[in-house]
């Protein structure tokens, strides 16, 4: 085992919930996506997040539109679908309660200590 | 100093400096061929790319004059290299790390080995060395091979030439992409751009390839009969008549289409400078090294996995260890299976490739066989479809194996499957409508041949024109299928039969045979058939075969000579007319419900041969009874216990404890008996005029065995297998009547 493999397992795994959580906030432009996760200190290159947008997209859990950009080529908007949506309560769900489990197991691991 | 050049980027012009450009382009390649197998890679490039465009404007917009170094570097930075995706790669929606594991593996650079044409040690195209690298051998082994091939079929030539092209060059991975790239050219594109790319490849007019892949074209539509493989070693018909249309079309499905941007940057192409070289090595250099650190944790990693599965299986086989004979028996049988699968397959493809040189080998021959219109429509399907789809199919699944190509495989499936579905239709609709045309015969006749001089001593039976053999200096032919020209075909359906005549001369009578789609119809061709054969003192000249002409058609014509020769004459077939040719469609065509019998009993002759007619039959001219399977004067000797037989012109010699026996094989004994003279001897009943000359022959031929016998004998007594006495009162009977002649 080594840290380096687990962390980055562990992060390949919220990391849709993630993105699928900022766009489900407002349509979002996959810089504005890099932005905010970086804002909340998740750091993820843009390389690494077109990929999964195109699968995501791919998937039918999220959808695009075109915009027209002052600054350049026209922008693509993703936004969720209803099955996008769907999938996001289910993530939801399954992050509350792993959040949960995890909490009361590292709290109830402390006073043993 | 740096030079600074405008590209069209995603629909936006550009000022970069070359170095930069170089830089960018290498990264494009390099998330091309990390992408390469990821279903959405236009996608997700073009999306890529799309934002480096604008942060370019953005850049510009700021007041840069244009892109440098610097700038592609911090955007690279902020993207990502693969080598960076790799340890953060998200797994697909649905599956979980097993599939995301198994998706990554063959990016990550310890992959499977490729197929590269090999930059660093080459005399052409580096192929030979690619080769030989690739299944680790010495290229100049390959190189050997690869001449031997050409020097022999002269494919190898055509075989370099599709590699070359189809196979990467190791340059592209190890300078980093910025060579070129052969890609289809969409942009400039008559069939599908296969043209277009290759000039854009060698940097010629895209003209100059459509015009070498059309003038074979026209020099065959004009030709009308240059189908085919023709003279030997003349690799370029081969490889430029049919074969350039079949080349086009392998072109086509191995090449890629330039899709993205970046792809037709590649295929237009930059040259190798010293800036990209520097940028790819030291790209190459930082690769090596994080490639070098990641496969020390995966090999420490994957030594321990093993080591415990291994620790596992050793467990498991314990407490197995009852059922582990039965394990083995289902290996065994597992391995025998795949075994013989695999041979099956493999007779399987090569007889499909000899079945395509055979039927493109054929083919002229087509206007002969089949009536115009849906007859021609189902046999070009039949070629084109059931025998040259299924080629071509497995040739590029070769080379795709060979490059590792994945894409698009499941719609190329699709594509061959459905044309070869067209082949099967059109076969069984061909051969539906061909038999058709076979279903009927002709009246059967039995016309006599008017002989000039019927009562001459020996007749030859010989080919009109003897001297003027018609060969095809060709690699293909199909012998049969003599003196093929521009509307006659020269099918050699002659059967020679040769029985007994009633009465003193000889006489010669002509059968026709032929097939149609009535028997009214099969009439008409049978009355056209010109078999003409006629006397020249005591020469018979056959016709060398039918003539069949385009409108005719083949439809199983055959020709029986039926010569009677009387008894004590001579007669002779020349190598010319041999036995027949068959020729026939036969099978499911042959519906027809009788064919000629002969109910007299023929003798079996062989051509170049005399014989003579005796009351029982044809016999050699030193007294053997005709057999079209005997042997040349081979003498055969038999040791039994306690019994030697020799059998020898005709004659059988037999040994053992009653003394020496000689007879013909055919009846009549001479017994010599120790001591005594041998009494006259009655040879074969047609010839007691030759008695003394076939004494003569007798002592002589005994004389001959006798050498043998007593090799033989040495032989036996050697082995000490017989009993000595036996050996001894054997030897004892062999040599005292030898002394007597």
């Amino acid at each position: 085992m080594n840290i380096e493999n687990t962390a980055s397992q562990m992060r390949k795994g919220v990391l849709e919930f993630c993105i699928l959580s900022v766009i489900k906030q407002g349509e979002a432009y996959p810089s504005d996506i890099i932005e905010k996760m970086k804002a909340a200190n998740l750091n993820i290159f843009e390389g690494t997040l077109y990929p999964l947008l195109t699968r995501l997209k791919n998937a039918e859990l999220l959808t695009y539109r075109w915009i027209e950009s002052n600054s350049g080529p026209p922008r693509k908007y993703f936004s969720l679908t209803e099955k996008g949506a769907a999938f996001y309560t289910e993530l939801e769900a399954t992050w509350n309660e792993l959040a949960n489990a995890v909490k009361a197991l590292t709290e109830n691991e402390q006073p043993n200590h | 100093m740096k030079q600074v050049i405008n590209i069209n980027f995603h629909g936006q012009v550009v000022p970069i400096e070359t170095s930069a450009f170089d830089m960018l382009k290498s990264y494009t390649d390099s998330l091309n061929r990390f992408f390469a197998q990821e279903e959405g890679k236009e996608e997700i490039i073009n999306d890529i790319e799309t934002r480096i465009a604008e942060l370019f404007q953005e850049r510009l917009k700021k007041g840069a004059t244009c892109i440098t170094d610097d700038d592609v570097q911090a955007i690279i930075n902020s993207m990502g290299r693969p080598e960076d995706f790799e340890t953060e790669e998200p797994t697909n929606t649905q599956e979980q790390s097993k599939a995301s594991h198994a998706a990554t593996e063959p990016i990550t650079s310890e992959g499977p080995k490729r197929l590269y044409r090999n930059e660093n040690d080459k005399i052409l195209g580096g192929v030979c060395s690619g080769l030989a690298n690739y299944f680790g051998i010495d290229p100049v082994i390959v190189r050997v091979l690869f001449a031997v091939i050409t020097i022999a079929f002269g494919a190898g030539v055509l075989a370099y030439i599709i590699l070359w092209i189809a196979v990467p060059s190791t340059a592209q991975t190890q300078i980093g992409g910025a060579q070129k790239k052969l890609f289809r050219d969409p942009d400039d594109k008559i069939i599908a751009g296969v043209s277009s790319g290759l000039g854009n490849y060698f940097g010629v007019n895209p003209w100059i390839a459509r015009v070498l892949f059309l003038l074979p074209f026209m020099t065959f539509i004009f030709q009308g009969s240059n189908w085919g493989i023709d003279d030997a070693g003349d690799f370029i018909r081969v490889s430029f008549s049919p074969g350039s249309l079949l080349l086009y079309i392998i072109l086509w499905i191995v090449i890629p289409e330039a899709a993205t941007t970046s792809e037709k940057l590649a295929m237009k192409g930059e040259k190798v400078d010293l800036n990209s070289i520097k940028n790819s090595v030291m790209e190459e250099l930082k690769g090596v090294q994080s490639r070098a650190e990641k496969f020390g944790k995966e090999a420490q990693k994957v030594a321990e996995e093993k080591g415990q599965q291994l620790g596992a299986d050793v467990n498991q086989f314990a407490k197995r260890s009852s059922t582990s004979l039965g394990d083995i028996i289902v290996i065994i049988f597992k391995v025998f299976g795949y075994f013989i699968v695999g041979v099956v397959a493999f007779a399987l493809v090569v007889a499909l490739f000899s079945l395509a040189v055979v039927a493109v080998g054929i083919f002229p021959a087509k206007a002969f066989l089949l009536t115009d219109g849906w007859q021609n429509a189902y046999a070009w399907g039949t070629l084109i479809f059931f025998i040259g789809v299924p080629v071509v199919g497995i040739i590029t699944w070769i080379i795709r194996r060979l490059t590792k190509q994945k894409r698009y495989s499941r719609f190329l499936a699709l594509t061959f499957s459905s044309l070869w579905i067209i082949g099967w239709l059109s076969v069984v609709l061909l051969v539906s409508s061909v038999s058709r045309d076979f279903k009927s015969f002709n009246t059967l006749s039995e016309q006599e041949v008017p002989l000039a001089n019927p009562t001459v001593g020996k007749l030859e039976i010989t080919a009109n024109e003897p001297g003027k053999h018609i060969y095809r200096t060709k690699f293909l032919r199909f012998e049969p299928f003599e003196g093929l020209d521009e509307d006659t075909l020269l099918v050699k359906n002659v059967e020679v039969k040769i029985l007994k005549s009633t009465n003193d001369s000889f006489r010669v009578t002509r059968i026709v045979r032929t097939n149609g789609r009535t028997r009214r119809f099969a009439d008409t061709l049978a009355a056209e058939i010109n078999y003409n054969v006629r006397q020249l003192d005591s020469m018979l000249l056959l016709d060398r075969g039918i003539a069949i002409t385009r409108e005719n058609k083949f439809r199983n014509q055959r020709v029986i000579i039926t010569i009677y020769v009387p008894v004590g004459k001579q007669i002779r077939v020349d190598r010319s007319i041999g036995w027949a040719h068959n020729v026939r469609f036969g099978g499911i065509f042959n519906e027809s419900e009788w064919d000629v019998q002969f109910e007299d009993e023929e003798d079996g002759w062989r051509a170049d041969r005399d014989y003579i007619m005796r009351a029982d039959g044809l016999y050699t001219l030193d007294g053997r009874k005709a057999n079209r399977w005997e042997d040349d004067d081979e003498a055969r000797v038999r040791v039994k216990p306690g019994r030697i037989e020799v059998e020898e012109n005709g004659k059988k010699v037999i040994i053992d404890q009653n003394g020496v026996e000689v007879k013909p094989v055919d009846g009549g004994t001479y017994r010599y008996q120790p001591g005594t003279v041998a009494p006259s001897a009655p040879t074969a009943p047609a010839a007691p005029t030759n008695e003394v000359n076939e004494r003569e022959r007798i002592k002589d031929s005994i004389r001959k065995e006798k050498e043998k016998l007593e090799q033989q004998l040495k032989q036996l007594e050697q082995k000490t297998e017989a009993s000595p006495e036996a050996v001894s009162t054997l030897l004892m009977h062999v040599r005292t009547p030898f002394h007597i002649l």
